[in-house]
Order: structure tokens, then C-alpha cells, then sequence
């Protein structure tokens, strides 16, 4: 059984089709990416698989059990992660504090087993000896490892990224790469957004290309890169090639 | 460890608040009777102040505390009345129709956010009021309102001439009623702050998107921290209705509690214990200061200095503290 299972999803906003007709699914264990040109509806999946926007029909099945009319929260406790596009940091709290909403109530445990994965999620992202700073004073990297940190505090089997290396220079982005394939040695099934090329032939397993809301491709990265159809989406609208 | 420190230090606070009618007497003599007035004043502010706070941590803006208010009142008034059970059973009455309130409404109203939410609990003292006004007089009084029988009896100052509602006003045994609700409101709120509460409040307050992502069940949290937020207001009321001796629907759902439960907090500083208690102490001895110095027009003196201090303290006297010690750990 697959641990994601995604049947004829649609969104529609107002007369846009967002995203049209969606199936697909993942395996555990997975690294699966996401890619497409800007409006391609990628952002708009992701928040659908999260709770954040309810499809207008469709079904999203989680470990078998259908998860489309669960609220964001109910979703994160079955086991679903997910770390922004833009970083959303909550400003007023510490980096440990930032990580501590998700071990509390994403994983919901006592503070002080929280407090001990927080710690451990810190470690794990690099972020251990900036625990006590506050999530405002961080650089865009620092910002993308909370993010991820977060995400991973609230204990996930499936963590879903959006575009976590947008903005970060080569050499960062090859350490969130490794980060990446930690996490996801360590038992995390991962769903990523990403435009940046290279690092969707570095980590995933399976790629699943959309173009205005529809799927057009699906296989490994070789797979998809020589597909015509995914060549012309590309080549369309040339400031998204990488 | 910090918990401790705080309930050490509240405890301190209670000795002495316990003696102070007593040390007022010793110092000020006559003159003492008008200083207890406004600490009572305060402390009653400080209620509303820092229960008001409590669902300003999840980010919303409520209201709703002159109906809470005016609940407690209402249905402690109307159990004196009815019954002959107890005077002291109408505290916890007081509470537990807030606590319905807060459930009824919260529940209805608390997926409101912002502005939308303020609004929508601004009507209920509104629809209360309306309510009372409409039940038959023999039960809630109608627009005439209702007595309420004093809880202690009144204190005479010997070869003074004064009305009998002074002498039951200046009853200090409520001013330790007052001090009592204070405390328990500040170790209800210093708990919160210290519990894994404090961590999804804040979450919701920042961004309620991102707290849900992260299993944060924002709805339900919303509908606790009103929840206790509203219980010490109720109680207040139905302390305020026996020292004041009557409840009535203009008075009781008085608007000017709302507005005074959310400005305190703002003058003191927002999402703090501490914040809302200055905040209370500060304006409620402005306010006196202002009207011992100008009798007529006092309150536009109030008003000016609540303009300026939004403007040049916009996080309060809170803010305003944390500033002064940066400056200073940065000039050393």
C-alpha cells in the first residue's frame, strides 16, 4: 500500500483551474518531487496534501485512510509534515520555542520529552547552538533549517518541503541537500517542490512534472528530462528552466 | 525554577497586601479610607486587565468582558434575591455563568478573527442587557434593576456625619476580596505562561496557519484561554454588585468595562502578567491624580494622556522597561 495515495484531485478558483484531475502516488521511504513552471499549481497541491485549502474534488488517502476533510491539525498528528515556501518563523519565540510547538502538539508529548527532541531536531539541522536566538535574527539559511526543523518536530512519516533551497546560494544548497537525505535515511517519506535542477537529480526517486494544473509527466529525473511534452513546458516559459 | 520564583514572590505579595489596610491606617490615619478606594479601584482594573490579556495571547481581540461582567453580577443578584441560600454561593455562581457564556458564545464566535471577532463580542453585553431589560421584573428587575445585600457590614468612623453607602464602600474585607481575585487571577495567568499553553497561544496568535500545520488545534485553544479568561471577570462582577449594592442594565453592562479591559493592558504592555497589572495601577492613579487636580474635565486630561502614551510608548510601560535596560546593558 502506498503511504500517500492522491485520486482525481481538482481546485478550482473561481473559473481558474488550479490544479486539474491529480493522481499520483508515493511509497514509503520515498523521495518524490514535484516540479513545473511558476502557476503550474505545485504550491497549490502541497497545501491541499497539508489541509490548508480544501480540493474541490478528489480524494488524499494517508497510510489508507482518507484524509481530504480532515482539518491542517488533525492531518499533522497522522503523521504529515510540511515546511514552507516562504519561511514563516513564528517571530516572537526563540529558535527552541519556534521547535517546541511542533514536538508539544504536532507530536503531542510531554514538555520534557519534547523538550528532548527539540533538542535533537536542533541537532540534527544545526541549529542546536542558536537555540536561544530569537527566530527574527536569522539568515535565510539558518531560517530554512528551522523550517525544516519545525516540520520535523512534529514527528512526520511523510514531511512535505516547498521549495526549500529558493534563495540559497550553490554551497548552501548542497548542505540542505545532505539535510534532506539525512532526514530521509532516518525513515521520512519526503514530497518536495523544487526548481532548482540539479538538486531534483540529486535526491528524488521519482519525479511528477505538472503543467497549468495537470500532470504531463511522471518517472525517474532521466525519465522526465528527455520527455518532449516536459521539454516544451519548459522551454515555454524560459525564465523557470534551470 | 522562574514559576517558583514568581509564586515566592506572589506569596509576598499577599502578606502584604493582607496588612495593608492596616499600614495604611497607620500612616495616612484618616486620609486612608480614599488611598484603599484606589486600590480597590486598581485591583478591580488589574482583573479586568490581566483576564482580559489571557485571549489577547491567542491574538484575539474580545469585547465581551462587560457581559462577562455583567453575568457574574447579574446572576448573583438574582440568586440573593430568589433564594436564601448563602450570599458567598454567588461567587462561584458568578464564575460558572461566565464560563457558560464564554462556551455558548466562544464557540460560535471564536472562528472570527481580528476585527470581525471584536465586533461580534461587542454585541453581547448588548443582547444581555436587551434580555434583562425584557424578563419580568419580579425576576431580574427589569430596567430598575435589583438590590443587592452587602457581604460585610458597613464601617461608621465614630463623631463622623456620612451616608451609609460610604461606610459600606469603605469596608476594607473587600478590598481584600479584591486583592484575593487579583492573586488568583495572576497564578491562573503565571501558570498559563509557564505551561505548554503559553507555546500554542503564541503560535496561534503569529500565524494560526502555520500553528495548525504544526497540530496546533487552534479552535480549541482559542476556546479555553476565553474561556478562563472570562471566569475572573464574572466573579468580579458579583463582587462589584454586593459593594456597590445594586445591579442595574445600564450600569452593570457598562461599556466603559470593555473598553477599560482593553486599555489597561495596552498602557501596560500586552501578553504578560506583569504588563497589565502596571498597566492598572498606573491608570487607575492617573485617573485619581487628574481628577483631585481638575474636578471638572478630568477625563479630557485622561484622554490626552492615553493619546500620548500610545504614541510614545506604543508597547506600553512594559516596552517602555525593556527599552531602558537594553540601553543600559548596551552603554556598559
Amino acid at each position: 500500500m502506498s503511504l500517500l495515495k492522491v485520486s482525481r484531485l481538482s481546485k478550482q478558483f473561481g473559473g481558474l483551474n488550479a490544479v486539474q484531475n491529480l493522481s499520483f502516488s508515493v511509497e514509503e521511504g520515498m523521495i518524490f518531487a514535484i516540479i513545473g513552471p511558476n502557476g503550474a499549481g505545485k504550491t497549490t497541491t502541497l497545501n491541499m496534501l497539508s489541509g490548508l485549502l480544501t480540493p474541490t474534488s478528489g480524494t488524499i488517502a494517508l497510510n489508507g485512510q482518507d484524509i481530504t476533510q480532515l482539518t491542517a491539525a488533525a492531518r499533522c498528528h497522522l503523521g504529515l509534515g510540511r515546511a514552507f515556501q516562504v519561511v514563516q518563523p513564528f517571530p516572537e519565540m526563540t529558535v527552541e520555542e519556534n521547535v517546541m510547538v511542533g514536538a508539544l502538539f504536532g507530536a503531542r508529548q510531554s514538555k520534557q520529552l519534547a523538550l528532548n527532541q527539540t533538542h535533537a531536531v536542533l541537532e540534527q539541522t544545526g541549529l542546536l547552538r542558536l537555540k536561544d536566538t530569537s527566530a527574527d535574527d536569522l539568515t535565510l539559511l539558518q531560517e530554512k533549517r528551522l523550517e525544516i526543523a519545525r516540520a520535523l518536530a512534529t514527528h512526520p512519516s511523510l514531511l512535505l518541503l516547498d521549495e526549500v533551497m529558493a534563495g540559497l546560494r550553490p554551497k548552501e544548497a548542497q548542505e540542505a541537500v545532505e539535510l534532506i537525505k539525512t532526514v530521509n535515511t532516518s525513515g521520512v517519506t519526503i514530497i518536495f517542490i523544487e526548481h532548482v535542477m540539479p538538486v531534483v537529480r540529486d535526491l528524488a526517486d521519482q519525479v511528477l512534472v505538472m503543467d497549468y494544473g495537470t500532470p504531463i509527466a511522471e518517472g525517474s529525473y532521466h525519465e522526465v528530462t528527455q520527455n518532449p511534452q516536459v521539454i516544451q513546458a519548459y522551454l515555454g516559459t524560459d525564465e523557470d528552466a534551470a | 525554577m522562574k514559576l517558583r520564583m514568581n509564586l515566592v514572590l506572589l506569596a509576598l505579595a499577599a502578606v502584604l497586601l493582607f496588612f495593608l489596610p492596616d499600614l495604611l491606617k497607620l500612616f495616612f490615619d484618616k486620609a486612608s479610607v480614599s488611598y484603599l478606594s484606589l486600590l480597590i479601584n486598581a485591583t478591580s482594573l488589574a482583573i479586568l486587565a490581566l483576564s482580559w490579556d489571557i485571549l489577547a495571547r491567542t491574538g484575539q481581540l474580545s469585547l465581551a468582558h462587560a457581559a462577562f461582567f455583567g453575568a457574574g453580577a447579574y446572576s448573583t443578584a438574582i440568586l440573593v434575591k430568589q433564594t436564601d441560600v448563602s450570599l458567598w454561593l454567588g461567587l462561584p455562581l458568578a464564575a460558572l455563568s461566565a464560563v457558560l457564556l464564554a462556551l455558548l458564545l466562544g464557540s460560535v464566535t471564536l472562528q472570527l478573527r481580528g476585527i470581525y471577532f471584536a465586533i461580534a463580542t461587542l454585541s453581547f453585553a448588548e443582547v444581555l442587557k436587551a434580555v434583562i431589560q425584557k424578563l419580568p421584573s419580579s425576576l431580574a428587575g427589569g430596567a430598575a434593576g435589583i438590590n443587592v445585600e452587602p457581604l460585610f457590614r458597613p464601617q461608621f468612623i465614630a463623631g463622623e456625619m456620612e451616608r451609609w453607602e460610604i461606610a459600606f464602600l469603605r469596608n476594607e474585607s473587600y478590598f481584600l476580596l479584591y486583592a484575593g481575585l487579583l492573586l488568583a487571577t495572576i497564578v491562573l495567568s503565571l501558570l498559563i505562561e509557564s505551561s505548554s499553553l503559553s507555546y500554542a497561544f503564541s503560535a496561534i496568535r503569529t500565524n494560526e496557519e502555520v500553528a495548525a500545520v504544526m497540530g496546533v488545534k487552534a479552535a480549541r485553544f482559542k476556546l479555553l484561554a476565553f474561556v478562563l479568561s472570562s471566569m475572573p471577570v464574572g466573579i468580579l462582577g458579583a463582587i462589584q454588585a454586593h459593594r456597590i449594592g445594586s445591579v442595574s442594565p445600564d450600569e452593570t453592562f457598562n461599556v466603559g468595562t470593555t473598553v477599560l479591559a482593553l486599555v489597561t493592558p495596552i498602557f501596560g504592555g500586552l501578553y504578560t502578567s506583569l504588563g497589565p497589572i502596571l498597566g492598572a495601577l498606573g491608570l487607575a492613579s492617573i485617573e485619581e491624580f487628574l481628577r483631585r487636580t481638575f474636578s471638572e474635565g478630568y477625563l479630557i486630561g485622561y484622554g490626552i494622556v492615553l493619546v500620548l502614551s500610545i504614541l510614545f510608548m506604543p508597547k506600553g510601560i512594559m516596552g517602555l522597561l525593556r527599552s531602558l535596560r537594553k540601553a543600559q546593558r548596551e552603554s556598559l
